[in-house]
């Protein structure tokens, strides 16, 4: 219905758009939808959603479609919003939170392959201190198949297998694939930012 | 003069042969790099997506063991690792009580003092300087290079001063010039090949990476050169894919700048590494008789 979006109280609005804000250190309220960011970003015409709406959903205290959207979840962060919009408003920081946001409060992420390359990207930091891509890959690809199969997607997995085969092969005719593990010395350092980032 | 040197996690790994022709054709224009101690991964940009701590802290450890070296300068050549190495260099600088949080778990505590580069910045300044002018030993003549920048090395995630023209930058056209190439003219030098989209959501990263090897083709191009190894993986690893599920003409070659200089000043394509791009790139370098 077209009304709906005119529906929002004061208190759920305000809440919302100050935690966005603060977390981001964004102001959102400097946008004034000239959508310079629309006219850049080079995955709206994949999300439906572009940056000047997303701002005004936040604005508006629609904090569902806010954080279920795909612009949210698919931006690349290639900073192309930020560095045009004549306000310095970088909506890829605001996805960034609105992604933190919802890991933090363990909501299912509208795009399980991006969450679970990110996850194990982290994972495999958290572990060595450095990437080491045959670790990295394989925890993303145990994490996002696992996702997809919960959703049913059986051949959704085999596709990506598949691919992700093809290029190890390709990978190894090349030399480009190593096996060695990188560990770094410093560990302990790492496991204390690590652990301090959970006690936040 | 002597430089420290951060690979990065990709230069380590897939990347391998960025890191190998860095070393020796930096050595070869007169810089001596010393390799940051126990260097760790940066986050990239999974630490700003999943944590706003980490995404400082990560890179604040390799600044700390940098600024305690007491050398002035850290050169980067990846583009992700540079950016997030500068915006944790330049928060820390704002914010007392963080930068105070992260030193306090770390064993070598973050300065601010170290001056960061991107490769391209050093190069760009060397050509400025006239280094090339003198110390060729050919010139890559019929190279038509589309210069390809991508996103991290001109946008940043908070508002700061940016080494280059933000839409136009023209750090890497000098450099090739300089070497005797005749780089072309074009729109999508900037724009973003979808870097980790590539893995995991390759249909849209895909469709960014078509629109920039048709206009590249567009303009007479008969090569790319970048600086970025995630630009240069997936320009060069997916292009295949692409030009087939796109009907576009190529594919076309995905060099590093790295190894147009090395050519130029006569080092073998072999010691470079070029035979290990996913296009064939040797073949041109043949044809145009630079090697």
């Amino acid at each position: 219905m077209a009304t709906d979006i005119l529906k929002f109280t004061q208190e759920q609005t305000a809440t919302f758009l100050k935690e966005v804000s603060e977390r981001s250190g964004q102001n959102l309220q400097a946008c004034y939808q000239c959508r310079r960011c629309a006219a850049g970003c080079p995955v709206a015409d994949d999300t439906g959603v572009t940056p000047d709406r997303l701002i005004r959903m936040i604005v508006m205290g629609d904090r569902d479609q806010a954080s279920n959207n795909l612009l949210v979840w698919k931006c690349v962060s290639c900073y192309t919003c930020g560095t045009r919009c004549p306000n310095n408003i970088h909506t890829a920081r605001i996805n960034e939170t609105l992604k933190q946001m919802a890991k933090e409060k363990s909501l299912q992420p509208l795009d399980v392959k991006i969450a679970a390359f990110h996850g194990a990207f982290m994972k495999s930091a958290s572990h060595f201190g450095r990437i080491n891509e045959m670790e990295f890959m394989g925890l993303y690809e145990i994490k996002a198949s696992g996702e997809e199969m919960k959703r049913g997607g059986l051949s959704a997995v085999i596709a990506e297998m598949m691919a992700q085969a093809k290029l190890g092969i390709e990978m190894m005719k090349r030399k480009r694939m190593h096996f060695g593990f990188s560990r770094i010395k410093g560990m302990d350092e790492i496991k204390r930012l690590f652990n301090r980032a959970g006690k936040k | 003069m002597e430089i420290i040197y951060y690979p990065g996690c990709t230069l380590d790994a897939s990347s391998k042969l960025y890191d190998v022709q860095t070393r020796i054709v930096m050595e070869k224009m007169g810089f001596s790099l010393r390799e940051l101690e126990d260097w760790s991964c940066c986050g990239a940009t999974s630490a700003s997506k999943t944590d706003e701590f980490l995404a400082v802290a990560l890179p604040a450890r390799n600044l700390g063991i940098a600024d305690a070296t007491g050398l002035g300068e850290i050169v980067i050549p990846c583009s992700s690792c540079y950016s997030r190495m500068l915006v944790s260099q330049k928060i820390l600088a704002k914010n007392a009580a963080l930068k105070d949080r992260i030193n306090s778990e770390l064993t070598k505590k973050v300065q601010g003092s170290i001056k960061i580069l991107n490769i391209l910045e050093l190069l760009a300044t060397k050509s400025r300087e006239g280094f090339f002018a003198e110390k060729l030993s050919k010139k890559l003549e019929g190279l038509k290079p589309a210069c390809y920048y991508g996103c991290l090395q001109t946008r940043f995630p908070i508002d700061m001063e940016v080494p280059y023209d933000v839409e136009n930058p023209q750090g890497m056209e000098d450099v090739c010039v300089a070497l005797g190439a005749a780089p072309v003219d074009w729109s999508y030098k900037t724009d973003c090949c979808g870097a980790s989209a590539s893995v995991n959501d390759s249909e849209l990263s895909f469709r960014l990476m078509s629109k920039i090897i048709q206009d590249a083709a567009a303009r007479g191009a008969n090569c790319f050169v970048t600086t970025c190894p995630m630009c240069q993986l997936n320009l060069d690893a997916y292009q295949n894919q692409i030009i087939q599920k796109y009907g576009l003409p190529g594919p076309l070659p995905v060099y590093f700048l790295t190894e147009f200089i090395g050519i130029a000043m006569g080092v073998s394509p072999y010691d470079l590494q070029i035979d290990r791009h996913f296009v064939e790139s040797i073949s041109l370098l043949k044809e145009l008789n630079l090697i």
